[in-house]
């Protein structure tokens, strides 16, 4: 018949207001919203607070993350044995880091032990010597240790395992968490996350 | 007419036992690419660490390296190429440059990484096999030396089926 009747312009109408409606909700509750997206990691949600922590520093001096407000942290969970996953991530956060340019200067990665009994302040040091520094790497008492990984979620389990020379390998969490400058914990980078996905997910976080 | 015809057996049979020669001893079915290997502690990255916009704690003049006299750890990624028709597996790695080199997976488990030691990296019959981060990797323990980006280290792998391949791989 004809296109275009009455009830049809009603259909199109009501469609067209319902859509509106959907947009102008979601616009109120836009952060949320908005933000799924717009982050290329993970988002975590409800926002909470990233758990506070105090821990020793590879130059000796006390670290706590709460005096990093006013700067996006990455926060990743690993060890200095490790050959593979833990240098590829620190050497992508690094090179995020580059490309921030000035924006950098807000932008802080930070290295926590899940290896304490290797991992000294002092090997610590030479570790983030082999990168060029640019991270800050921490380490503490064990249970010290534990309780941070218990608040971020992070498992890591030491495993003596057969087959290796190695006295024993640790498996652990690789994600890496992402403080935003008031302090709250918003995004997760899974593992191999593309540098220019790392880039773009801190920009948002910076601004 | 007739010495070219005895000129071209001449060539046919010489070429003949030159073909057959290396392949009577041995098809290399297995071949190794893009070798290439990272320090424990190091960037690992194709990128230069040169100028640094922001630099927080790095020393002057700081090339990378960690100096920890050697006893570190390190990793070596290569892809294999298998061209025979039946399967293959890397099976040991050995070099001078560490005291020990192992062959090694990652699992990725919930989020969370395991590293674990194989006796076997599989080469598939007429496919390859990509060791790279987060995947499969020989892993040096017990480094001799730190490894320096632009060292080339040579390391001799053994196939189950195919023989020995010596590989360079270039230190990033």
């Amino acid at each position: 018949m004809r296109g275009f009747t009455v009830f049809g312009a009603l259909r199109i109408a009501t469609i067209g207001l319902l859509l509106a409606a959907a947009l102008v909700a979601a616009m109120a509750t836009q952060r949320s919203w908005m933000e799924a997206a717009q982050f290329k990691g993970a988002i975590l949600t409800p926002v909470k607070p990233a758990a506070d922590f105090t821990l020793t520093a590879q130059d000796g001096t006390e670290f706590r993350l709460s005096q990093e407000r006013g700067k996006v942290v990455a926060l990743w969970f690993g060890y200095t044995f490790c050959p593979d996953v833990c240098p590829m991530t620190l050497s992508e956060l690094l090179q995020a880091w580059r490309r921030l340019d000035k924006s950098g200067q807000r932008f802080r990665i930070v290295f926590v032990t899940v290896d304490p009994e290797r991992d000294t302040p002092a090997r610590l040091r030479e570790y983030a010597k082999g990168f060029g520094g640019g991270f800050t790497a921490l380490t503490g008492p064990a249970d010290q240790l534990a309780r941070v990984r218990k608040a971020y979620g992070v498992v890591a389990e030491k495993h003596v395992v057969a087959g290796t020379s190695a006295a024993y390998l640790m498996d652990h969490s690789a994600f890496v968490y992402l403080v935003d400058p008031s302090g709250q914990l918003r995004v997760m980078f899974p593992f191999g996350m593309t540098i220019d996905d790392m880039v773009h997910d801190i920009k948002l976080l910076l601004q | 007419m007739r010495r070219t015809s005895r000129l071209v057996t001449l060539s046919a049979a010489v070429c003949g036992v030159l073909a057959a020669g290396p392949g009577m001893a041995h098809a290399q079915t297995i071949t190794a690419s893009n070798a290439w290997a990272r320090h424990a502690a190091a960037m690992g990255s194709m990128e230069k660490s040169g100028s640094m916009g922001n630099k927080m704690d790095t020393m002057a003049g700081d090339k990378g390296g960690m100096s920890m006299g050697g006893g570190g750890t390190g990793a070596v990624y290569v892809t294999l190429s298998n061209t025979g028709s039946q399967p293959d597996a890397l099976v040991s790695a050995a070099t001078d440059a560490a005291r020990t080199a192992e062959l090694h997976e990652v699992l990725k488990e919930g989020g969370v990484m395991k590293m674990r030691p194989v006796k076997s990296i599989p080469v598939p019959a007429g496919g390859n096999v990509e060791l790279k981060p987060g995947g499969y990797h020989i892993m040096l323990l017990d480094l001799k030396h730190d490894l320096k980006a632009g060292e080339k280290i040579p390391v001799t792998l053994k196939f189950e089926h195919g023989g020995e391949v010596r590989i360079e791989a270039a230190v990033r």
